[in-house]
This record gives C-alpha cells, sequence and structure tokens, in this order.
C-alpha cells in the first residue's frame, strides 16, 4: 500500500481545481455598481437620482428587500410600512396610478343623476 | 352608495373605459371594485416578463424565462426571430463562407491533391437559396422552441409607454399592449452607415446587403477591415471579385487581435488576393454614377487616391439600435455611442427594465449576449447570475480562421504585465501536414509567474473549434469562486500552460498544435 501511495505523490496533480456544484453566493450586494465592461466604470447619476425618487413611493433603497431579485421572493407584508415618513406626505397624483383616483365617466354621471335609470334607457 | 344604484347585470368594464383619465374624486369601496376589474379587461395579463426583441439575447432570455416557469411574452419586429445574427448576419454569412470556400479550393486546390475536377461554374442563386434554407430552418426551430416553453411570441414593433407597458404595432396590422413586471430591452444593433455614402444594399452595401448580392461584382472595396469586412470580402474574393480593404488602423481584424497575429493573416489574405490598405482613410463617396468613386488618403494625410467600384461594402461597425423605442416616454438616456446603461445586473435606472446583448456595453457578439440573456434571467428569478467578460472567444471565420481569447500583447505590455510566450505552427503539425492546409499558428501568452494562462491566439484551419479549449482554460484560471473578476492576482484558481501541455490530445488532430504551444510556453515543444 505505501508503495502505491508513494507512486501517487509522484505523479502530478494537475494545479486545476474545480468549483464543484455552482452555488448561489448567501451575500449579494445588489446595489447598482458599473457594469464589467462598462467603458466609464461608473454609473451615471441618473441610477442613484431615480432611486431617491422612488424611494418615496415605495422601499426600493431596502436592500434586503425589494432588490434580492427573487419575484414574490417576500410577502407584500415584509416589506414594510408604506406610508410616508414623518413630516412627509404623499400627494395622490404623485403615486402609482392604480392610487390615484378615476374619472367619472359620462355614463357614470348620468346614472347617478338618473338613479340608474340611463342604464336601461 | 354607488353600487346600489348599478344593477349587476351591467358590468363595470361598460361603464368606464380602461386606462380613462384618473383623477377625481371617488368613493374608496369604488376604488376595490376597480381593482376587481382586472378579470374583465380585454388587454392580456401581465407577464412576469416582456422581451422587447427577439434576435440571440432576447430569445434565449425568453427560452430561459420559460423553461424558469415565468409568464413571459417576447416582441419581434423583423417577422422571424434569431435577430441579426441567424437572419442577416452569423449564420447566412457562415453559409457563404463556407460554400465559397469550397468553390475556391475545387478550383485552385484538388490537382495537387490527385483529383482531376472538370469545368467549375458558380450557381449564385443556389449559393443563396442554400444559406436561405440553412437561415429558416434555424430561425423556424426557435419558434417551435418558443412553443415548447410557453413563451408568447408578439410579431410587431415594441415601444415603451410607460414603464410597465410595451405599445406593440402588430405586423399584420393593429395595435396591441402588454404589460410586464419586468421588461428586457435586446434590441440589437445596426450598420454604423458611412457619412457621404447613402446605402442602398445593392451599390453601397452593408453586411445585410453582402449576403445578398445577386451577382458577382468586378471590384469590390471593403471600407473597414475589421471582422465583418474581413469575411465578406473573402466571401466575394473566393467567388472572383477584386477586394480592396481600406482600414483606418495600422492593423485588420479590429483592435481586440494580437498585433502579430493580425499582420500573418494579412500575409495569408493577401496571398488569396485579397488588396490591404491600412492606415488610409476615406474622405468621401461618390456614388452617383454607374459605380461608386471612394477618395482615400493615407491617415495622417497624404496623396490622395479615388478608388473605383462596383460595390462598396461598408463595415465601419456596429452601433446599438434604439430607434422608435420610446426611451423618451421613460426616461431612459443612452451613453454617447448609444448604448443603454446598465449595472452590474442588467438594470437600467428603472430596476426593473433590464438591457442585455449589443444594446448596451461590451463586445457585439451572439455568444455574448446569449450569455446574457440567461444571466439576466437568472438575476430574476434566483438573484444571482455570471458572465465572465474576460473569456469571451472571438472568431473570425476566414481561412484560415483566426481565433482568441484573453489578452492579447499589446494589452499586457500596456498594462506591464510580465508574460512569456508559446508559439507552434501547423507546418509542424501532423494532421495539418496530411490535410495540405499548413498556414497558422498557436500561440499561448502565460504569466511569466505563474504561468497562467492570460490569452490564446490561434490561425488555423479548425481556429474557431480549438480556441473553446482555451476558453474553458482561461474561464477556470478567471474566476474566483464564483466571482467574475478580471484581475488575474486576485484569483485562487489556477489552470496553468502545464495543465494544458499535460493533457492528452488525439494523434493525429490539429489540436495536437494547442497543446505543443501550451509546452513552448513554459519549455520546448517536441515536434519544433
Amino acid at each position: 500500500m505505501n508503495a502505491s501511495k508513494q507512486l501517487l505523490s509522484q505523479q502530478r496533480q494537475p494545479l486545476i481545481r474545480f468549483l464543484g456544484k455552482r452555488t448561489i453566493p448567501s451575500k449579494i450586494d445588489h446595489t447598482p455598481q458599473a457594469h464589467p465592461a462598462a467603458p466609464t466604470h461608473q454609473l451615471p447619476e441618473s441610477f442613484a437620482a431615480y432611486r431617491q425618487k422612488a424611494q418615496q413611493h415605495g422601499p426600493l433603497n431596502q436592500q434586503h428587500h425589494f432588490s434580492s431579485g427573487g419575484i414574490g421572493g417576500q410577502s407584500g407584508a415584509s416589506l414594510g410600512p408604506v406610508e410616508a415618513g414623518k413630516g412627509n406626505y404623499f400627494d395622490r397624483s404623485e403615486l402609482p396610478k392604480r392610487f390615484q383616483r378615476l374619472a367619472w365617466t359620462q355614463a357614470e354621471i348620468e346614472a347617478v343623476e338618473s338613479g340608474g335609470a340611463s342604464l336601461f334607457a | 352608495m354607488f353600487r346600489s344604484a348599478v344593477p349587476r347585470a351591467a358590468p363595470r368594464s361598460l361603464l368606464r373605459p380602461v386606462g380613462g383619465a384618473q383623477s377625481t374624486f371617488r368613493a374608496s369601496n369604488i376604488y376595490y371594485q376597480d381593482r376587481l376589474r382586472r378579470f374583465y379587461a380585454s388587454e392580456s395579463e401581465e407577464k412576469d416578463l416582456v422581451i422587447i426583441g427577439g434576435g440571440v439575447a432576447g430569445y434565449v432570455a425568453a427560452i430561459k424565462a420559460g423553461q424558469s416557469g415565468l409568464k413571459v411574452a417576447c416582441i419581434e419586429k423583423r417577422g422571424s426571430l434569431g435577430g441579426t445574427c441567424l437572419n442577416v448576419g452569423c449564420i447566412p454569412s457562415k453559409s457563404l463562407l463556407n460554400n465559397s470556400h469550397l468553390y475556391h479550393q475545387i478550383l485552385h486546390d484538388t490537382k495537387h491533391r490527385g483529383i482531376t475536377v472538370g469545368e467549375v461554374k458558380i450557381d449564385i442563386a443556389q449559393m443563396m437559396k442554400a444559406k436561405e434554407s440553412s437561415v429558416t430552418g434555424l430561425t423556424k426551430g426557435i419558434e417551435f422552441l418558443f412553443k415548447k416553453n410557453n413563451v408568447e411570441y408578439i410579431k410587431g414593433t415594441g415601444a415603451f409607454q410607460d414603464e410597465h407597458t410595451v405599445a406593440v404595432n402588430l405586423i399584420d396590422g393593429g395595435e396591441t399592449t402588454v404589460r410586464g413586471k419586468n421588461i428586457f430591452i435586446s434590441t440589437g444593433s445596426e450598420a454604423t452607415p458611412f457619412p457621404g455614402l447613402t446605402i442602398d444594399e445593392k451599390k453601397v452595401i452593408t453586411s445585410t446587403g453582402a449576403i445578398a448580392l445577386q451577382e458577382i461584382p468586378k471590384k469590390m472595396v471593403v471600407i473597414g477591415g475589421g471582422i465583418i469586412g474581413l469575411e465578406m470580402g473573402s466571401v466575394w474574393s473566393r467567388l472572383g471579385s477584386e477586394v480592396t480593404v481600406v482600414e483606418f488602423l495600422g492593423q485588420i481584424g479590429g483592435p481586440g487581435m494580437d498585433a502579430e497575429i493580425s499582420k500573418q493573416i494579412q500575409k495569408m489574405l493577401t496571398k488569396q488576393g485579397m488588396k490591404f490598405k491600412l492606415n488610409t482613410k476615406v474622405t468621401q463617396g461618390d456614388d452617383s454614377g454607374e459605380s461608386v468613386k471612394v477618395n482615400v488618403e493615407a491617415a495622417k494625410g497624404g496623396k490622395e487616391e479615388v478608388l473605383d467600384a462596383d460595390v462598396v461594402l461598408v463595415a465601419i461597425g456596429r452601433r446599438p439600435y434604439t430607434a422608435g423605442l420610446g426611451l423618451e416616454n421613460i426616461g431612459l438616456e443612452t451613453d454617447e455611442k448609444g448604448r443603454i446603461v446598465i449595472d452590474q445586473e442588467y438594470r437600467t435606472k428603472i430596476p426593473h427594465i433590464r438591457a442585455i446583448g449589443d444594446v448596451t456595453f461590451g463586445p457585439m457578439l451572439a455568444h455574448k449576449a446569449e450569455e446574457e440573456g440567461v444571466a439576466a434571467v437568472e438575476y430574476l428569478t434566483k438573484g444571482y447570475g455570471h458572465v465572465n467578460y474576460g473569456a469571451i472567444p472571438s472568431v473570425m471565420y476566414t481561412h484560415p480562421e483566426v481565433a482568441w481569447v484573453g489578452q492579447n500583447e499589446q494589452e499586457l505590455k500596456a498594462a506591464n504585465v510580465k508574460y512569456r510566450v508559446g508559439t507552434f505552427p501547423f507546418s509542424a503539425n501532423s494532421r495539418a501536414k496530411t490535410n495540405l492546409d499548413t498556414e497558422g499558428l498557436v500561440k499561448f501568452i502565460s504569466d511569466a509567474e505563474t504561468d497562467r494562462i492570460l490569452g490564446i491566439h490561434i490561425i488555423g484551419p479548425n481556429a474557431g473549434e480549438m480556441i473553446a479549449e482555451g476558453t474553458l482554460a482561461l474561464e477556470y484560471g478567471a474566476s474566483s469562486e464564483g466571482k467574475p473578476t478580471n484581475n488575474y492576482k486576485l484569483s485562487t484558481l489556477l489552470i496553468i500552460t502545464l495543465d494544458v501541455a499535460r493533457t492528452s490530445h488525439a494523434h493525429p488532430t490539429l489540436s495536437e498544435a494547442f497543446k505543443e504551444a501550451a509546452m513552448a510556453t513554459y519549455d520546448k515543444a517536441i515536434h519544433y
């Protein structure tokens, strides 16, 4: 046995080491950084500016939540409250469309005014 | 209140036009009713992913997303999938390169092999037909893969309406909109036009016209001695055209090609009949007459010369294609070269909109786009993707082929890296000798201290296939625990020339030259 051990040790071990099964790193930094192939190696101002603006409508900058990538990876509740911070307020017209007020349509106005009769006219 | 006034029989969708103006007050209970309206809406459901552009980046991303279980739609305006690569780029040009090479070989390279051939004629229409059948076979194949992987294929031109909605002008008439939680922009690139020459794809052509000429031009001028120019120049030169390549830089093959390799392939192509004018700029072009006149002079200024050609191929590069995409509607800007600016996860400044392929940074290569398509979808589904930009091979499919991966000597000199070079010529390779096709060499560049492979450059009949081994070697050398890095000093993983040199390569094969070049890097090659 020792002889074969000795033989084995004399054999050249390739220096290549394999990574094994690829795994997703446990900690990933999702904050925007310059793309590796970007010529300037820096992101334009607009990236930070957009996130700053988007922040007031949702927790876009909260790294550990929103930017984790997986669709449906987190529950809505875990994203934290959506209320404006102390001293801030949301203008309804600045909110996403689904939170904004709807316009009355002419048919609706008529329906109200006629007590619903216009629907059968 | 209002609810009771409206009988159940009247669906709310009748009352409210979808997407109507939304500004006046309404009671809170109606807000919820409005949310329920989603079930009645006529527009299609919201997708997990909408991809604009069905080229290599887009279709690969679409299939990958379909396989991952996302609801995905891919918008393509060409009418066939596969983008530039499959329709008017890599694939049709390779068909022509292969067949024109066969023709050229039968014409000039049979007698000494003991084959006597009779009259050899070219049937250009049939050659084009063969090309088209390869293309259709492949594009239809992708359509099948779309069906197999539940990808909705929308034939039309997509434009951003807002950050989540893409309006599509359908090819068959009509319009539709599609909403996506995530949107990928993969609209690709187009040939950069040359100022002063109007591209009609007949007399003044881009690569698109160069694969569809109906007759062989007597004289052809190629503006730009990059890969596209040299490949298409080769095709028509083999078929009988007198081809002159005008290049502004001092070397052909583009800036990525190793200078020594570039010189050698230039000699080989010159021997095949192509003419080169390096360090030369085109000052003016005139396409008003029957032929096209191109004025050229030395790049540093000098005597002007007029080149006369039946066809001028403009191959000065490609630029990102975003026209009509409605980027202004969502406030996305491009950089000075028209590329969409992205971060390391392919996100634009609007995080759910990503850009991949030619439309953004990096080399405009189909295999790079493919890698990005997969990685971008993985960022969506797993939160993590990986493309190693330091190990993307480049291939020029002339004859002999030229292929390289990693860094070249000029780059290493500029970065002050100490390196060693090992080369092995195909003239000393047994298989190349039996094939009577011995032009070319394999060149290894490795780190002087660690022997780590930094770059591999090949000229040879099978270089495009052989570079795969080099890319694999470099990929293992350049990645450290899965993190992409171009910094070789940071790497803990090494594959060195010794590993390649000690690996058995079958005999007789061209790949033995690969092994011997690796040997030559740290010691001496056996057969040279």
